[in-house]
């Protein structure tokens, strides 16, 4: 029999001060050698439980805690969380943020170093994971120059160089573009299957990961439901795309991958998709004309041509590095050209008036004590009546409105950031990767608050990699690569014509089929 | 930066030539220890925002000694007490130079590396706060450009908080997932080891060995008396110079002799 | 069976009575030291006049010491992942605050030490005060004799502002912290200048004389610092009282709900 990995019994915690528990009697044994995904709402206790394994529940955070969890064996309430640092190697959302150290190779070293292992063993072992996380040419970098998927990698790399058996990874593809999370996933893949290691991941985007794994951990209001992936995917209302189809149509098991769901509808002729989006759209709102744009020598944009139109929602897509935040910024008017020109309503934009950004960080322009008040402040700042209630129904944070911004989730900070963005009533609304670590209920809050925008005869662009973000609000897409516009146009058309950059549905479907809930219209 | 000279080799030599600095006022031997502090940095500068330091040293250097001699013009005005003040700038102004040099050819990590066990943490927390301080200065950029984007301008003081919250809460935010990642690393767990520990080269030793005899050769001129450390200036009157000491002082030129693989 | 933990408190609890007083002698003794250029006259009398020139290194030794004691003691059994952390990012805003908004002797970084002292208490404000100081050090070259001596001033001003009385009422919490920050203003420069003053020994009105009494040396002291840095630390001072009636109130909630994000319990500090 397979030992036990992590086995929690009779779990409960509730966090210090706090009404209702995090974890409500959970009961979860993962064998060694598990490829296992939490998943469920925000603030449903994946996190927490993530915590619960290697000890920082309850020992970094206090609290009540109810039951007893094990990993190899150890009980995590007899040890704190660095005695349990040779079993356990846990890797935050941020990684970033994690690294105590300026050089990977030092920062490998680390982990070993407080353990107290003899530099001859630490020798080794660095150079074994250097080899294992395919790291070995950025040894000498220095963190901060590393990419995001690079340093997710790092950052593994580091938590697992003293040992551990057990890999416990926080949102480790939020921040990175579809390939970056494709590396990650298949390096989380090779440590499984060739190496014998156990890893839990607690994931939202569940069209990266649900294929990989082999089992799921659903969590709702702290209780734990765990099972095959399919099961606990259909039994949750959640997934990617293909589920989502699955679910309207009936299928049985719920396909979690594209081959799955090619399988499932072989039987199923659906023909073309209606031509033409039937979107309205007006005047020209925002244009860049053979706009270059340079920081230094390195050349972000290159005589670039774009343009967005009263009542469009623009998707403009690439991997990251391909000019997207700059386009954005020149278009906001805070980086001006080398050559060409930029025009906001026939003129040079004026940041926070004609255009306004929000930006990949939502959480950079929270500083009041409430929602509400953040609305307010950029309401005064433009001089505009102290109306913010209308801001706040049409993001859906009306709920939220005397709560302080910085207690909320991060769906529901992005969304009131837009809120208070959105409130200076510029034409042009702009909006850099708005879905990193966005839930899919904030999510829906924002395609519809997107709608309403370009309904009203104003401009959004969103520069984005969530495909799916793309296919299902987009009204044209623009896709970037090496700073040169490579495409423009129907979203049906560029999103199919793509390999990277091609939705779940035209992957199964081929050209044209866009979202689920189209594809069950017409199966209907 | 760990193929260039043992940062303790360094600290050494500032220490030792500054204290010879301390010990003397005479021009003789101060300005001998600028034209060796000059001749170090320019064969072991480390090429980056710390040569810079060595000029800023310079700039401080010379302004301390301007004042110095300026505050006399206060009072008494003669050849004696000008002389005086001016001697008394020359040292200061000499040790400035000295740590000037310092600053430009270590690496601060270095330096940090080489806390003794006890002192593990807080110098820890120095090597974090200057490997996160360039993400606090380009948050605060980030900050101003995001909030200008949304129609508030930080630069009367009244909205400076849009711009100091926001870059406080993401740095708590960092804060909280560092502690708890270095609390799941095994910070504090016990004994701790060190990966690849720079060990003192003979190149090093020399260095330091020299910086010492240096020193010692001028406090025990000081203490015992046996040179004249201090020129009389009233009456003024040209500085004597001992050759021992004017020895000992050649010894701090070793580092310039040294190939220390940097730069 | 259900168990309540209280999350471990920031740094290493300083609540024993041994320790405190240990803490409270050594501060004395090292403000003592720092004050040796107006003492030591009287007590070492005549002595001290071949020795007149060497005095001030006995000052960096001494700071030298003070610090590493104190930071020897802070330490004891470990400060913890938490309190390194917040020592990390705080020092770094410290760090980079040192350069920009330089007028004169203002110096924005003070303002960091000011509401973390206030916030998390006077052991992690001193903390903060000494890395701080050394990081900045480190980053902007300014690795100097002086620099122990800094370390501590700076430690000082941090420790001071976590005595301050908080009230039940933002506003009375905020003027102590303006009042503070003014006051600590000019006692920093003054503390500063000190470092300097003892290698003037030119007969003047404001030099040092190791002849004179303390109360003639005192008065000398004064009139070099009114003569030198009056202006400069008027600068901080004003500097320092306007940064806190501006940001003190968002910066301190800040802080305040990042020690609750990061379950301390800060009674214990």
């Amino acid at each position: 029999m397979t030992p036990t990995a992590i086995r929690a019994e009779g779990l409960s915690f509730t966090y210090p001060a706090s009404a209702r528990p995090a974890l409500d009697h959970v009961d979860v044994a993962l064998p060694e050698g598990s490829f296992a995904l939490a998943l469920g709402p925000t603030g449903a206790g994946k996190s927490t439980l993530l915590r619960a394994v290697n000890g920082l529940v309850p020992h970094f955070t206090g609290g009540t805690f109810t039951g007893r969890v094990h990993v190899a064996g150890r009980d995590t309430l007899a040890s704190a969380p660095r005695m349990l640092a040779d079993v356990v190697a846990f890797v935050p959302q941020d990684p970033i943020s994690s690294f105590v150290l300026d050089r990977v190779e030092d920062e490998l070293a680390y982990g070993m170093e407080n353990l107290g292992v003899d530099p001859g063993h630490m020798r080794r072992r660095v150079e074994e994971m250097l080899d294992l996380l395919d790291l070995v040419a950025l040894r000498n970098r220095s963190v901060r120059t590393l990419s995001g998927g690079e340093r997710q990698r790092v950052a593994i790399a580091a938590a697992m160089a003293a040992g551990p058996r057990i890999l416990v990874l926080d949102e480790p593809t939020s921040q990175l573009d579809p390939q970056g999370a494709e590396h990650v996933m298949a390096a989380l893949q090779r440590l499984v299957h060739d190496h014998g290691m156990t890893v839990l991941l607690a994931e939202h985007r569940l069209e990266r990961v649900a294929g990989w794994v082999d089992v799921a951990l659903g969590f709702d209001e702290g209780r734990v439901q765990v099972g095959a992936p399919a099961d606990v995917i259909r039994s949750l209302a959640v997934g990617p795309p293909v589920a989502r189809l699955g679910r309207l149509v009936g299928w049985s098991p719920v396909p979690l991958t594209v081959r799955d769901a090619r399988n499932a509808a072989q039987s199923h002729a659906i023909g073309l998709p209606a031509a033409g989006n039937g979107h309205r759209t007006g005047d020209i709102v925002g244009a860049l004309r053979g706009v270059t744009v340079a920081y230094g020598d390195a050349v972000a944009l290159r005589d670039v041509d774009f343009g967005v139109r009263e009542g469009e929602i623009v998707a403009l897509m690439g991997r990251n590095g391909a000019g997207k935040s700059t386009l954005l910024r020149a278009l906001a008017g805070v980086h001006a050209p080398a050559s060409g020109e930029v025009r906001v309503l026939g003129r040079a934009p004026r940041p926070g008036v004609d255009v306004a950004l929000c930006p990949q960080e939502p959480e950079s322009v929270l500083f009041t004590d409430s929602v509400e008040n953040e609305v307010r402040a950029t309401l005064e700042a433009r001089g505009l009546p102290d109306a913010a209630a209308p801001w706040l129904e049409r993001l859906g944070v009306v709920e939220f409105a005397s709560r302080h911004p910085r207690d909320l989730s991060a769906g529901q900070r992005l969304l009131v950031a837009t809120a208070a963005i959105a409130a200076t009533e510029a034409p042009l609304l702009l909006l850099d990767e708005p879905t990193r670590g966005l839930d899919p209920d904030a999510k829906q809050r924002l395609v519809r608050f997107l709608r309403a925008h370009a309904a009203d005869g104003r401009g959004a662009v969103i520069a984005t990699h969530d495909v799916e973000l793309a296919a299902s609000v987009a009204t044209r897409v623009v896709m970037l690569a090496g700073g040169e516009v490579i495409a423009d146009g129907d979203p049906a058309v560029v999103l199919g014509d793509s390999h990277v950059f091609a939705p779940q549905m035209t992957r199964v479907f081929g050209a044209g089929w866009l979202t689920p809930e189209q594809v069950a219209e017409a199966m209907a | 930066m760990r193929t260039g000279l043992h940062p303790g080799a360094w600290i050494a030599w500032a220490s030792g030539a500054g204290m010879v600095a301390f010990v003397t006022t005479d021009p003789v031997y101060l300005l001998l220890l600028w034209a060796l502090a000059w001749f170090v940095y320019a064969t072991h500068r480390v090429p980056g925002p710390e040569a810079r330091s060595f000029r800023l040293f310079l700039l401080a250097a010379l302004i301390t000694l301007g004042l110095r001699t300026g505050l006399v013009l206060l009072g008494t005005v003669n050849p004696s007490n000008v002389a005086f003040a001016f001697l008394e700038g020359l040292r200061l102004a000499t040790i400035l130079v000295v740590f000037g040099t310092f600053n430009a050819v270590t690496d601060p990590f270095g330096v940090v590396r080489l806390a003794p066990r006890r002192f593990h943490e807080p110098a820890l927390a120095a090597a974090l706060a200057l490997s996160i301080a360039p993400r606090t200065v380009a948050s605060v950029a980030n900050v101003r450009e995001a909030q200008r984007l949304r129609g508030i301008h930080v630069s009367p003081l009244r909205s400076l908080p849009a711009l100091a919250v926001p870059v406080l809460e993401a740095g708590m935010e960092q804060a909280v997932t560092l502690a708890e990642s270095m609390d799941a690393r095994g910070h504090g767990r016990g004994r701790r080891s060190r990966y690849r520990a720079q060990s003192w080269s003979r190149p090093a030793a020399a260095i330091a060995a020299s910086a010492l005899t240096a020193a010692v050769v001028f406090l025990s001129a000081s203490f015992g008396g046996w040179a004249v450390l201090h020129p009389p200036t009233s009456p003024l009157a040209w500085p004597e110079t001992e050759p021992i000491l004017l020895g000992a002082i050649a010894l701090l030129a070793l580092p310039g002799f040294v190939r220390g693989g940097q730069g | 069976m259900s168990v309540a933990l209280h999350a471990p408190a920031l740094g290493s609890p300083a609540g024993t009575r041994a320790r405190v007083t240990l803490l409270v002698l050594a501060n004395l003794v090292g403000a003592a030291a720092f004050l040796w250029p107006f003492a030591l006259p009287a007590i070492a009398g005549p002595a001290l006049e071949n020795h007149k020139m060497d005095g001030p290194w006995l000052l960096f030794a001494l700071a030298g010491i003070l610090a590493a004691l104190l930071l020897l003691e802070l330490g004891r059994g470990g400060l913890g992942p938490k309190t390194v952390a917040l020592l990390g990012v705080l020092g770094a805003a410290m760090v980079a605050l040192r350069l920009p908004g330089f007028v004169a002797g203002f110096s924005a970084m003070f303002i960091v030490v000011l509401v973390a002292g206030n916030a998390f208490g006077p052991a992690f404000g001193f903390l903060l005060g000494t890395v701080g100081t050394f990081a900045s050090g480190l980053f902007v070259g300014g690795l100097g004799p002086w620099l122990p001596f800094q370390m501590v001033a700076v430690g000082w001003v941090g420790a001071g502002a976590g005595l301050l009385p908080h009230g039940a009422r933002w506003r009375t919490r905020l003027l102590w912290l303006a009042a503070y920050g003014a006051a600590s203003g000019y006692l920093y420069g003054a503390i500063m200048n000190l470092w300097s003053w003892p290698f003037l020994v030119d007969g003047s009105a404001w030099a040092w004389d190791p002849g004179a009494s303390a109360a003639t040396n005192l008065s000398n002291y004064l009139r070099f610092y009114g003569v030198t840095s009056l202006w400069w630390d008027s600068a901080r001072a004003i500097g320092n009282v306007a940064l806190v009636l501006v940001l003190g109130k968002p910066l301190l909630a800040a802080l305040d709900r990042a020690a609750r994000r990061m379950h301390l319990d800060l009674r214990q500090v």
